[in-house]
């Protein structure tokens, strides 16, 4: 176009010339200058229809432009939407493959394995730049199920409704999205918190963020439960639903100060009155920072017309997640403490014991990028991306955790009859991480995480055996 | 208490919550946003009606109402409302492009003429000649369109409403001629485009084409356009002349429902539409050249509009037949430009 458009004014400009020429031909004769005048008219409105035309392409295209949709395809981002940004849809995923190994006798050789931890393609998009909604399944493990589901209007900042199968807004860990976690698992406080479960929230910010709520009600769901754990997955099948609540605080967030600006505490909370059976009893079991099976309650062990005997949640359940972080600069720090009161009961002999049992968890860890890129809750981009014979290194990070569990000393008063088998059920279990991520690429992250865990109980004498787990993964989180 | 009580409490509460909230809202003086997709020449007719429309409003609700415009060629901007632009209402040149939406889009029914006075058409125009000063080729009549070195400038029928209706005013012209039919029409009508240079997207964009860029000796033009132009520029550049036919351009106007039902805007509206018939509207369209439909007014105007034969799209059997056979893909107008 642009080459058209220059012959078209070359041509425009040799006009006087090509005209002084036929001049020079005919110089004195009327008849003959008013045949060129015409010339050269036609030729002028020849170069205006040219002109005009090109202005018209250019026009069109202009207009083509502005309605056609915005596809996006980068290094982190496949989108397509409209050029408004008002309506898009967009296609993200995790793949993490790793592999756990445990040094020593703290596992049995057959937990050493490669799995694939999480496959989630996720489809989300937004409609009239209101009406978000999320799909994400989930076909890691082994198994499919449904990991967030759910619609989402943004009506203001401080005034947003969701509802369908998505994280309820208590653990803080368990708020951090899959690409955003430092540790390859999530820590033992996350055992005593929802994972997914279906309900409705509202939610918002305030100030720019400094100050956020979430309420919400439930199906309910046990400790680290999904709603896909259920006997009757991603349905109700008690008679009593989770309230769910939390507020979080970042007062800081909008102002200059460096050293504060990363600050971030809140509390989140669920009650439920839950009345269990024994046949189907509610209540959790919670896992080694190694992922292995360390605690559960008694499960049934009557036979023929003895009446079930497994404990089975009884009353009310209560948890409380005081939580914070803290950035600055390339250091980071993820605090928080959660505690869970249930109310359980058993029935042996005919006679049924009733107690309220106080679990919790707490966990701090630490991350540094030795790269010097910032650490966030959300988010981050590395400095530099890794390409074999070229330069940049990716980002490094290294992260520490220490964490505990602790369950309750009563569930294991009254001998035969108690809550939980000591046994086989640990009490405690205390929990020291080292790891170091690798991100040579925007989306790609390679982990090695090394927990030793020391637990109370859990064995026929003395303690379960010394837990040290070696975990590694390579992910892609796009 | 029992839990399903509490559950029920808890949802009634969030329900009676969101409700609250957007009564809440509702009960405030709002601020309506609507958006006019409209054909090119409108422009300066819709800034002086929405002004006015916005006062009127304001005064009778309280509420703060914002129109935005969105003007091109009719055809094109009746495919932007299908492609999705929500368009509160639409102000098109002819009710075949509202038809398309009614029809592909199902964004309003197909009975949407219906519902407003004049088959939702509250104002009218024509078809004129706008030559430029002194009328140096001496055109008076289509007949003069088609002769050698004659540069008529005109926009595309496929994207321009107003190119539809010179086109169809030309045809009728060569059908009332003596010995005339729909064949001697095809002939006229196909040697009328061999003298178009260039095809704009829009009746603007034909003005721009033949007054700014100095190309070609006459362009078919809206009446209101004309007149505008000659406003613009002066009597001493571009002089109007009028036809001994024309045909009788009505523009028509819709709510589009499905996007008032979605931005809960119904009531603004259809009311911003209904203040067209207006003695007020009528008096905006009348100031911007458009012929009103309120005979008191159009009798103030009349200066303005002279009168003249006009044929309707009733001869041609009505939008839907001529639309299909002259303007729809491999129609007549199709094979007479490729040709």
């Amino acid at each position: 176009m642009n080459i058209r458009r220059a012959t078209a004014l070359a041509s425009l400009a040799l006009l006087p010339f090509a005209g002084a020429a036929h001049a020079q031909d005919a110089p004195s004769q009327p008849g003959a200058n008013d045949e060129l005048r015409r010339e050269i008219d036609e030729q002028k409105q020849r170069l205006a229809v040219l002109e005009r035309k090109l202005e018209i392409q250019d026009e069109a295209a202009k207009a083509a432009a502005a309605s056609a949709p915005r596809i996006t395809a980068s290094a982190t981002r496949f989108q397509i939407g409209s050029q408004d940004g008002a309506n898009f849809i967009r296609f993200r995923g995790t793949l993490f493959a790793d592999n756990r190994a445990y040094a020593g006798d703290s596992a049995p050789e057959t937990a050493d394995t490669f799995l694939l931890r999480s496959v989630r393609p996720t489809f989300e998009g937004t409609f009239g730049g209101i009406y978000d909604f999320k799909l994400t399944p989930d076909f890691g493990s082994g198994r499919s199920s449904i990991v967030d589901a759910y619609v989402a209007a943004r009506f203001k900042p401080g005034f947003v409704l969701t509802a369908g199968k998505f994280k309820p807004s208590v653990g803080l860990e368990r708020l951090a999205s899959e690409p955003d976690l430092r540790f390859m698992e999530r820590g033992l406080p996350t055992l005593l918190v929802p994972n997914r479960d279906l309900g409705v929230q509202l939610s918002g910010d305030f100030a720019g963020g400094a100050f956020s709520y979430q309420v919400g009600y439930f199906n309910g769901v046990t400790d680290g439960q999904s709603s896909d754990n259920l006997a009757t997955p991603d349905v109700e099948s008690d008679t009593g639903g989770d309230y769910a609540a939390r507020v979080f605080f970042q007062p800081f967030i909008n102002s200059d100060n460096f050293n504060l600006r990363g600050l971030g505490f809140g509390i989140g909370s669920t009650w439920q009155d839950l009345d269990g059976l024994a046949a189907n009893p509610y209540l959790p079991s919670y896992r080694s920072q190694g992922q292995l099976s360390v605690f559960s309650y008694r499960a049934n062990t009557a036979t023929g017309t003895t009446p079930n005997n497994a404990t089975f949640s009884d009353g009310e359940r209560l948890r409380l997640a005081p939580q914070l972080y803290y950035y600055r600069g390339s250091f980071g720090f993820l605090g928080e403490y959660t505690q869970v009161k249930q109310d359980v009961s058993r029935t042996v002999a005919a006679v049924t014991r009733s107690d309220t049992l106080t679990n919790s968890a707490w966990q701090g860890q630490f991350s540094w990028f030795i790269t010097g890129e910032e650490e966030a809750f959300r988010g981050f981009t590395p400095g530099s991306t890794f390409r074999p014979g070229k330069q940049g290194t990716g980002a490094w990070e290294l992260v520490a955790r220490i964490q505990q569990l602790d369950v309750d000393d009563d569930a294991f008063v009254g001998g035969g009859n108690s809550f939980a088998n000591p046994l086989t059920a640990i009490s405690k279990e205390t929990s020291y991480g080292v790891g170091v991520n690798w991100y040579p690429w925007n989306t790609v992250k390679l982990s090695l995480n090394y927990d030793l865990t020391r637990f109370e109980g859990g064995a026929a004498t003395g303690d379960r055996a010394d837990e040290q787990a070696i975990f590694s993964r390579f992910a892609i989180n796009y | 208490m029992q839990p399903t009580h509490w559950k029920r409490r808890l949802l009634l509460a969030m329900t009676a919550a969101v409700f609250v909230g957007g009564v809440g809202q509702a009960a405030q003086a709002r601020e309506i946003t609507l958006l006019n997709v409209s054909y090119d020449p409108t422009r300066e007719l819709y800034v002086d009606f929405n002004k006015s429309f916005a006062e009127y409003w304001k005064k009778k609700t309280g509420d703060e109402v914002k129109i935005n415009q969105s003007h091109g060629g009719s055809g094109r901007q009746a495919r932007s409302v299908i492609d999705g632009l929500s368009a509160d209402v639409v102000t098109l040149a002819l009710a075949a492009d509202i038809d398309a939406i009614a029809n592909n889009a199902k964004l309003l029914p197909v009975n949407w003429e219906e519902r407003l006075p004049d088959h939702s058409a509250p104002y009218t125009s024509t078809i004129v000649f706008l030559v430029r000063k002194g009328n140096p080729k001496h055109i008076k009549d289509w007949g003069d369109l088609v002769k050698p070195g004659i540069g008529v400038i005109t926009p595309n029928p496929k994207t321009s409403g107003g190119a539809r209706w010179n086109y169809l005013a030309a045809w009728a012209w060569a059908r009332k001629q003596p010995g005339g039919s729909d064949a001697t029409a095809r002939e006229f009508v196909k040697a009328l485009y061999k003298n178009v240079p260039v095809l704009d997207t829009g009746a603007r964009g034909s003005t721009t084409t033949f007054v700014q860029r100095g190309i070609g000796d006459v362009a078919l033009s809206w009446e209101n356009e004309a007149w505008l132009a000659q406003k613009e520029l002066g009597p001493d550049k571009v002089e109007i002349v009028i036809p001994s036919i024309s045909i009788l351009a009505e523009p028509s106007v819709a709510v589009v429902d499905k996007v008032v039902l979605r931005k809960g805007t119904r009531t603004v509206a259809e009311e911003y539409l209904k203040y067209l018939y207006t003695p007020e509207g009528q008096e905006i369209a009348a100031r911007n050249y458009y012929r009103p439909r309120n005979p008191q007014i159009a009798a103030k105007h009349q200066e303005l509009f002279p009168k003249l034969e006009l044929v309707t799209i009733k001869d041609f059997g009505g939008w839907a037949k001529a639309q299909k056979e002259h303007f729809g893909d491999g129609g007549v107008f199709d094979q007479i430009y490729a040709q």
